[in-house]
């Protein structure tokens, strides 16, 4: 059992009254899990994802961190701790240089030069962009302006990091990448919560699945038992992981004989493998 | 080497105007001088050249500023005879008018007849066109070392610590950065409205230009809502703070500013005496 980072209740949130675009939304988050948001355009996760950060306030429900609970005046104290890497790398970008960018946050926490610039130098090499430090935002390819997006909420040291989908308009390389450094942060201990429409991706990487549909949360569970159920990916215009689909084929047709679902290739393989060669 | 040689002139080709003096003050030998530096010795070699107002100060500026963009920028003669093409049209547009008369009837030391009127020049007035057009030349030379050594970016928190008013600042920033947003997206509204005829004929064209206006106001908005959101989410309590790269001013600078600028007057005293 995960020690609890991260606990709301009831949380509802209205762009126009009468209208919520979240509705009594209750979930607990444990420390260190890999969490993905699903759920088809305009079901909420993005406003979800602004609540948790502070930068929207519900009108009703409550937030606690750390089993504190976060009032009005706590919301840029939310913020210390629940990093937000914005779908659109290029709303998050604000200064001249790469390297003023990745300090935006780190001096709006008002910390001394030196440990700015430690966590500049921390940051820029975590995402290998050392190189493009000197560099201006617009002069930057998509896929290096999604690094330094990350690396900005790197700067920041967050324990909880929200990524609205970190893998829109990525190329097959830089996606990969990607998948690479959410695995090393999860190593670190960091609470990640992805927004993604991608179910292969968070078939691979999450450990829980939240889904949401209309601004309701309308399952929440381990991802094989959200993944199994046809009904609930339905419900919010999702489909079922290809390496689901096949293993259930190789299953039906009585190649594979283990109930262990395969995440990856090389489990599948695996599985194969014990099948051909073990009879 | 010239692999990045090669990357940096193709990138170069993409941007053009105030885009280009960006890219090549990111790309200036020069950037790593103090900021305030770079904006005082330019504002004082620009005051010297309108206070001194001589032929040989204003040649000695456009020559030894037009090196340094050249050779210390990084620029490249071709590249910066290029910049320079616009404000010489301009300036040699207005010298000209400084130059010519009109009359109704032959004056001046050359004249040429237009029929209705005459035309005409004087010594004196092309004296006095060439003055000015160099005059003015060595101060846009002077503002061209600033602007290709400094980005758009630093000049504007150069300025604050200048004591601008930190909201002029601000916007500065905010504006520098949303000309390549926004820049961006008319590109891609342009291309898209092009590949489906928009540019078919005139009409087309001028209605094709204002949907792209009318989308990019509504853009404008939306992505000032989202660039706010994205500030606040790391900390923006309603005032900028900038990082910024320390970067001292060293004793042989000061000392070649002084010494250029005794240079300037030394040739100011030559010529008058």
């Amino acid at each position: 059992m995960r020690e609890e980072i991260l606990r709301v209740q009831h949380l509802t949130y209205e762009y126009e009254p009468g209208h919520p675009a979240i509705e009594d939304i209750s979930l607990s988050i444990g420390k260190g899990e890999k969490v993905a948001v699903m759920g088809a355009n305009g079901a909420g996760k993005s406003t979800f994802f602004l609540n948790l950060n502070g930068v929207l306030q519900a009108e009703k429900g409550e937030i606690f961190y750390q089993g504190r609970q976060i009032g009005r005046k706590d919301l840029r104290n939310l913020r210390r701790h629940v990093g937000f890497v914005f779908q659109d790398a290029d709303n998050q970008m604000i200064a001249s240089t790469v390297e003023a960018e990745v300090a935006f946050g780190p001096v709006n926490l008002k910390l001394s030069r030196q440990e700015v610039k430690e966590r500049i130098d921390q940051a820029l090499d975590y995402m290998n962009l050392q190189s493009y430090r000197k560099r201006p935002p617009h002069d930057l390819s998509g896929g290096e302006k999604k690094r330094v997006s990350i690396a900005d909420i790197l700067a920041m040291k967050t324990d909880i990091i929200l990524f609205d989908e970190p893998a829109a308009a990525l190329d097959p390389f830089s996606a990969e990448m990607l998948e690479q450094v959410l695995s090393d942060l999860s190593k670190e201990g960091k609470t990640l919560l992805i927004s993604t429409h991608d179910v292969d991706f968070a078939y691979r990487w999450a450990e829980r699945v939240l889904v949401f549909d209309q601004g309701k949360l309308a399952a929440d569970g381990k991802t094989l038992e959200i993944f199994l159920q046809e009904q609930v990916l339905q419900q919010a215009h999702l489909k079922k992981p290809e390496m689901l689909k096949i293993y259930e084929i190789l299953l039906e047709r009585g190649m594979v004989y283990e109930q262990s679902y395969p995440r990856y290739a090389g489990e599948l393989a695996n599985c194969l493998g014990g099948t051909v060669y073990g009879e | 080497m010239l692999k990045e040689h090669k990357r940096n002139r193709r990138r170069q080709e993409h941007f053009h105007g105030a885009a280009a003096m960006d890219f090549y003050a990111c790309q200036s030998e020069i950037r790593h001088w103090n900021g305030c530096y770079k904006v005082v010795s330019a504002v004082l070699v620009l005051l010297l050249c309108i206070i001194l107002d001589t032929y040989l100060v204003s040649v000695f500026i456009i020559i030894s500023v037009g090196a340094l963009n050249i050779i210390g920028n990084g620029i490249g003669f071709r590249n910066y005879l290029a910049l320079l093409r616009v404000p010489i049209g301009f300036l040699f547009l207005a010298s000209m008018a400084v130059a010519l008369g009109i009359s109704a009837e032959t004056a001046g030391d050359w004249s040429i007849s237009l029929h209705w009127f005459w035309l005409y020049v004087t010594k004196a007035g092309l004296a006095r066109a060439l003055e000015l057009f160099l005059k003015a030349l060595a101060a846009v030379s002077a503002m061209y070392y600033m602007a290709l050594s400094t980005p758009a970016g630093e000049l504007a928190s150069v300025l604050q610590r200048m004591h601008m008013p930190r909201l002029l600042a601000e916007l500065m920033h905010m504006i520098y950065r949303f000309i390549f947003i926004l820049s961006e997206n008319h590109r891609a509204m342009k291309t898209a409205a092009v590949s489906r005829l928009g540019d078919a004929d005139f009409k087309t064209s001028c209605t094709a230009f204002g949907q792209i206006g009318g989308n990019l106001l509504v853009l404008s908005l939306k992505k000032a809502n989202a660039y706010y959101d994205a500030m606040v989410s790391r900390g923006y309590e309603g005032e900028f703070t900038f990082w910024e790269e320390e970067k001292p001013l060293k004793k042989w600078q000061i000392l070649a500013l002084v010494c250029y600028l005794a240079v300037l007057i030394l040739l100011w005293m030559a010529e008058k005496l």
